[in-house]
């Protein structure tokens, strides 16, 4: 039951994105991926503050279903390295180490900040 | 390919499915696959910091830049961002197998037990993310 709760919220957690990288899209046409780095940000800084709230918590599926769940499904890894290994391809050199080096840390970041506004 | 920017309705709805339908498939195997892995608890004196590193998390990371790219400049290379195959197969599946925040979990788990230990693996798992989307590109075009 609880593995269908996950996969659930999981699939929740994509389409977010997909809704953020849609509207991002719409309004500001451009290849260049802003809305996943912002839907990572943000899915890290929901982990960290999940992480830190529910380290104790007596329901371990609450835990499984947001962090592994929700936050699992609204961030990517794949898209945030796939994407910058084509633009690199694509000679988009600056942009592409860029988005390498800034995504994670911003990821950190919030991470860190969400733990934080948790303490 | 003039990328399809504006979906109606019904359109919208299909896409939203599609993505939620391989979100599904890849958030459930990610879980499968992560739950055969025991991770000590951090809190433990007994723990070393290289029994808290998530290899099953940073393969499936690994093959899933290295699948997503190669997809990305091979099959799917014309398809814009909201065709339904590249939103089940990319944004859904592997969107949902991946993980960027689990990572992170993991990381803080090990920063518990050691700051150095954890710094070394999120480099390491970054430069395995740059080495997976090159050998993804590096296949394409030998």
């Amino acid at each position: 039951m609880t593995l269908l709760l996950i996969s659930l919220v999981g699939a929740l957690g994509c389409v977010v994105r997909y809704v953020l990288e849609y509207a991002v899209r719409r309004h500001h046409p451009t290849r260049r991926p802003w809305a996943t780095v912002a839907a990572n940000a943000l899915g890290c800084g929901i982990a960290g503050y999940a992480a830190y709230r529910l380290v104790g918590a007596s329901d371990v599926h609450l835990r499984d279903i947001v962090l592994t769940g929700f936050c699992g499904g609204l961030t990517t890894f794949s898209s945030a390295f796939a994407v910058p290994a084509i633009l690199q391809r694509e000679h988009h050199w600056g942009f592409s180490l860029a988005l390498v080096i800034t995504t994670p840390l911003t990821c950190a970041g919030l991470f860190a900040l969400g733990m934080a506004l948790a303490h | 390919m003039a990328a399809n920017i504006s979906l109606q309705p019904r359109e919208f709805v299909m896409a939203l499915s599609s993505t939620a339908v391989g979100g599904f498939i890849g958030t459930l195997l990610r879980d499968v696959l992560t739950s055969a892995e025991h991770l000590p608890s951090p809190s433990s004196s007994l723990v070393t910091w290289p029994q808290e590193i998530p290899w099953v998390l940073l393969i499936i990371n690994f093959v899933g830049v290295f699948v997503a790219t190669r997809l990305l400049r091979g099959p799917l290379r014309r398809r814009d961002p909201n065709d339904l195959t590249r939103l089940l197969i990319i944004t859904g599946f592997f969107g949902g197998l991946t993980s960027y925040s689990g990572l992170f979990v993991d990381l803080a788990a090990i920063w518990h037990v050691c700051v150095g230990g954890a710094i070394g693996v999120a480099v390491g798992a970054v430069l395995s993310g740059v080495l997976a989307g090159w050998l993804g590109l590096a296949r394409l075009h030998r």
